[in-house]
């Protein structure tokens, strides 16, 4: 059995034109789920196949679709490919190496669903990839796999990119939503959820580019199939972003559930220059850091929530015993007091009070009590925000500061 | 109706209802910035959370839609926590500058840390620097530094008058509230966002600096600058002991009816208020009446009666005239028409009123008068004066309001005037014409005494006094019910006079029309 399902023609020449592509079996899905297939049995597939978001939250994507009221309104796809959790790059990936197949789940989905627009909103650093999406899908207009009446189906189905303008925030479904109205990207108010009032107050499916790119596949292989790639409760592979110093960063797909030392150790090649691991953040920035001695782990949603970090992203960025942790924590909360989009109170000036502090720290004025004020200040914003960048900016926060206290006062 | 627990106390609330909503009928204040009964919830100022019983997080009172049986914690430690936590950082990125700002004494933000903070700051790091005087509209001033980001101005402007002057511009605690480019929040509407900004952000110029708000006290009333007749509250000073005031009145605010303003008023009700204070006449004056007693407001009706009495019933239909206009209550009108059309039959019945104004699609209308409607559901026929006609075989001129001597020159009405024999005019103001007439009676505004108007859309809106009538001002319903008793036309309606509500009453036993307010 093969072991990679995203990434398995990544090393083919020019996979991103759409006749390799179809040599390699692409648009086969479509020709079936489309011919073959009824809406509800699409749906009833991905339900079994337990495939869980792969953006950030994990929430199962056949569940969310299954919440898309029957109306007369429209419906959208979003396709989210604002990839901004820092340390992620697996989308950038999909996106530039085999854009067709993301192209096929998008089409499978809004099928299923019964929409007829979707788009794509990639993040605006990612231009070239956004000129290789249109690309593709003029491709996949010209040989009948979008636009009016797809392989003679009488389905119909337009696609477009929209590029964002650089803000993290847009990466929240209901900001992007807002971005993509052409508004201010602000996260909207919590209930009504997209599925039911979305894009321009219409039933929405917003799924990550890797979630929608597993469509194809669940459809030609089954359920079953996928299932065994990954856990049972949590199909598939998932695509590693291993960043920081290891001898090999890079992507990694991997079955859920591979342990972190592994990834770390046996796939990326171990720590650069003998270097000693410090920590280990598993999941994308959002996710509460790993010492050392907790990376026996496996990866997969449940066992990190398990370990109080989480799966996240899937990114995993890797600390050596040279970096300083008051850096990390810098980093951590320059990047969050910047990105919030600053609607709600305890997000946009918790965050900035927080990083005000560590910068002090930094140039040698902390005192004694910052630690604290920093713990306190960050429980406070955690659970209290409008939307989840407050709880993804508080969770490493927390977690770095309590694990790497010590080292921290030595700042002080 | 559906039973939910508010601090464990049942209480039955509508359904889809939120918890913010039933918490205020069930008498507990939710604090909140961001929410405004206005708008939908925004949900960003983090003020109201509540602890929901099988919530794992707190959730917002604003925008939570109760359920049945559900228990709600407002006042547990936990939410007690959570506020004190949102104050705190709204305070630290706060200047706290009460003491120079404006809004200190009705500012949300002081309000709720005197109730849930009142801790000691513990922000050591430069605050961000941000614009603090702004100037965004004709009299509004922005502090960008005091701002909270709750964005009810934005939203007003987006949602209310549609005009979206105002925008968030950058991102996290560099968020500002600003206009576009430069270009000034316009609209007929400005007033109300110093009004909504729960904070000192936006000021008014129109009143900053002028007095500290703890001193004035609030009267409601209905603005009388137009047809619509808004609610109001009318917020005046009191008056020191030891040193004078320059002026009563300092601000008009907005006094909320879903069915006439809903929360707003447009700018010439909020901004044009000098009309309380300014050039107010406020002694009875007699100019050239020899021989008569000192007149006071006791035997004005007394005198009024028997000169009217004097004349033949002839000469009471065409030897009297009689000047109007409709800034007067509904029961006055109505006394007027009873006494003076009905039963004197008088022929010369004029208007004189404010001309026609510019209105807009919202709340101002082309009326600059607050009761023209009811003047017509009176059966009054609203002919402007014509001063010819007025004039002309006229002994006894009874003129009503100031209005004249914006519609002629003071020289066609002396013209007019010196044919006429006894002149007597009810006004508020002092004003050259005034000299023109041999008694002149000062008195009360709208804001001063009771009635009732009838607006555009033919509601009728009862009004007490706010204010006190200056000097010997009284109101014109009191003359005018002594006149009919005086003049023995039905000794028995008018001596049951004691009030406007009472005359509204006999309105509507008349009047169809009036009848609706009172069943």
């Amino acid at each position: 059995m093969k072991e990679k399902v995203l990434t398995e023609h990544f090393g083919l020449e020019n996979l991103y034109k759409i006749d390799v592509y179809q040599k390699q079996g692409g648009y086969r899905a479509t020709e079936k789920a489309l011919k073959k297939m009824k809406p509800e049995e699409i749906l009833d597939e991905v339900k079994k196949a337990n495939l869980r978001g792969r953006g950030g939250a994990g929430f199962p994507a056949g569940v969310k679709w299954s919440f898309v009221p029957d109306t007369d309104k429209p419906k959208y796809l979003c396709v989210n490919a604002d990839e901004g959790e820092p340390g992620t790059f697996k989308d950038r990936y999909i996106m530039s190496h085999n854009p067709h197949m993301l192209l096929e789940g998008i089409i499978i989905t809004s099928f299923c669903v019964g929409i007829h627009v979707a788009f794509i909103y990639i993040r605006g650093e990612y231009e070239a990839i956004a000129l290789r999406l249109e690309q593709a899908i003029s491709e996949a207009y010209a040989k009948g796999f979008l636009g009016k009446n797809i392989l003679e189906s009488g389905f119909d189905l337009d696609v477009f990119v929209h590029r964002g303008a650089g803000a993290y925030i847009c990466g929240e479904e209901t900001a992007l939503l807002e971005s993509l109205e052409g508004k201010r990207g602000n996260p909207r108010l919590k209930p009504p959820f997209p599925a039911s009032v979305g894009l321009w107050q219409c039933p929405t499916v917003i799924n990550n580019v890797e979630t929608i790119s597993n469509i194809s596949h669940i459809i030609l292989n089954g359920a079953e199939w996928f299932v065994k790639k990954g856990l049972p409760k949590d199909g598939g592979t998932r695509i590693f972003s291993v960043s920081g110093m290891v001898k090999n960063p890079g992507i990694y797909e991997l079955p859920l559930g591979t342990s972190l030392k592994d990834i770390i150790f046996k796939h990326a090649g171990g720590m650069k220059g003998g270097k000693k691991l410090k920590a280990v953040i598993p999941g994308g920035m959002s996710a509460p850091i790993l010492t050392a001695d907790e990376i026996n782990i496996k990866m997969d949603f449940d066992s990190l929530v398990e370990a109080n970090s989480m799966l996240g992203s899937a990114a995993i960025i890797v600390i050596d015993d040279k970096t300083s942790i008051l850096d990390v924590l810098k980093v951590v909360t320059k990047f969050y007091s910047h990105e919030s989009c600053g609607q709600c109170t305890p997000c946009r000036i918790g965050n900035s009070w927080i990083n005000k502090i560590v910068k002090r720290i930094a140039d040698g004025k902390g005192k004694k009590e910052d630690i604290d004020s920093i713990l306190r200040l960050a429980s406070n914003i955690e659970g209290n925000t409008l939307c989840p960048l407050g709880d993804a900016a508080a969770m490493p926060i927390l977690s770095i500061t309590k694990k790497f206290r010590k080292e921290l006062e030595s700042h002080l | 109706m559906i039973k939910i627990f508010m601090d464990e106390e049942p209480v039955e609330v509508e359904e889809g209802t939120t918890v913010l909503k039933a918490a205020e009928r069930a008498g507990i204040h939710i604090p909140h910035l961001c929410y405004h009964p206005a708008f939908p919830p925004e949900g960003s100022c983090r003020m109201c959370l509540v602890e929901i019983e099988g919530f794992p997080k707190l959730e917002l009172a604003c925008s939570t839609v109760v359920k049945e049986d559900m228990k709600i914690s407002t006042k547990s430690a936990r939410v007690v926590e959570a506020r004190k936590a949102v104050l705190e950082f709204l305070l630290a990125e706060h200047p706290l500058d009460c003491p120079i700002c404006d809004k200190a004494g009705d500012c949300k933000l002081q309000d709720y840390y005197d109730e849930y903070g009142l801790f000691e700051s513990q922000f050591k790091e430069a605050k961000e620097k941000r614009e603090k005087k702004l100037k965004i509209g004709k009299t509004l001033i922005l502090d960008q530094e005091r701002c909270i980001l709750c964005t009810r101005c934005v939203r007003f402007l987006k949602e209310v008058t549609k005009t979206q002057e105002l925008g968030v511009f950058h991102r996290g605690v560099h968020s500002s509230v600003n206009i576009y480019d430069g270009a000034a929040v316009v609209n007929n509407y400005t007033g109300n966002l110093a009004e909504i900004c729960p904070v000192g952000a936006i000021t008014d110029e129109d009143f900053r600096f002028k007095i500290r708000s703890w001193f004035l006290e609030e009267g409601e009333s209905i603005c009388p600058l137009c047809s619509r007749g808004c609610n109001i509250l009318i917020e005046y000073h009191p008056g020191f002991p030891r040193f004078n005031v320059p002026k009563r009145v300092y601000r008009i605010k907005a006094r909320e009816n879903p069915e006439v303003n809903g929360f707003w008023l447009c700018d010439r009700g909020r901004y044009g208020y000098s009309y309380l204070d300014e050039g107010r006449a406020d002694q009875i004056i007699l100019n050239k009446i020899e021989g008569e007693n000192v007149l006071t407001w006791e035997n004005i009706s007394e005198y009024l009666g028997k000169k009217i009495k004097s004349l033949s019933s002839a000469k009471k239909a065409s030897g009297i005239a009689l000047i109007l206009h409709t800034w007067l209550s509904n029961e006055e009108l109505f006394l007027l028409h009873e006494i003076f059309k009905k039963d004197l039959q008088v022929e010369k019945i004029f208007f004189a009123d404010l001309p026609q104004g510019e209105g807009d699609e919202y709340l101002l209308t082309s009326e600059p008068s607050p009761n023209r409607r009811g003047a017509r559901e009176i059966g009054f026929d609203i002919k402007t004066v014509d001063l010819d006609a007025m004039a002309d075989g006229t002994d006894f001129l009874l003129a009503f309001g100031p209005f004249l001597s914006g519609l002629f020159s003071l020289k066609d009405l002396k013209d007019a005037l010196s044919k006429i024999k006894r002149k007597v005019l009810f006004s508020s103001y002092s004003d050259e014409m005034n000299s023109l007439f041999d008694i002149v009676i000062p008195v009360a505004l709208i804001a001063e005494k009771e009635g009732s108007l009838t607006n555009v859309d033919g509601i009728v809106q009862g009004f007490q006094p706010a204010l006190e009538p200056p000097g010997e001002s009284l109101p014109e319903w009191k003359v005018l019910a002594d006149l009919g008793k005086e003049l023995e036309m039905d000794a028995r309606f008018y001596s049951e006079f004691p009030s406007p509500e009472k005359i509204l009453t006999e309105m509507g036993k008349k009047i169809p029309f009036f009848k609706k307010k009172n069943d």
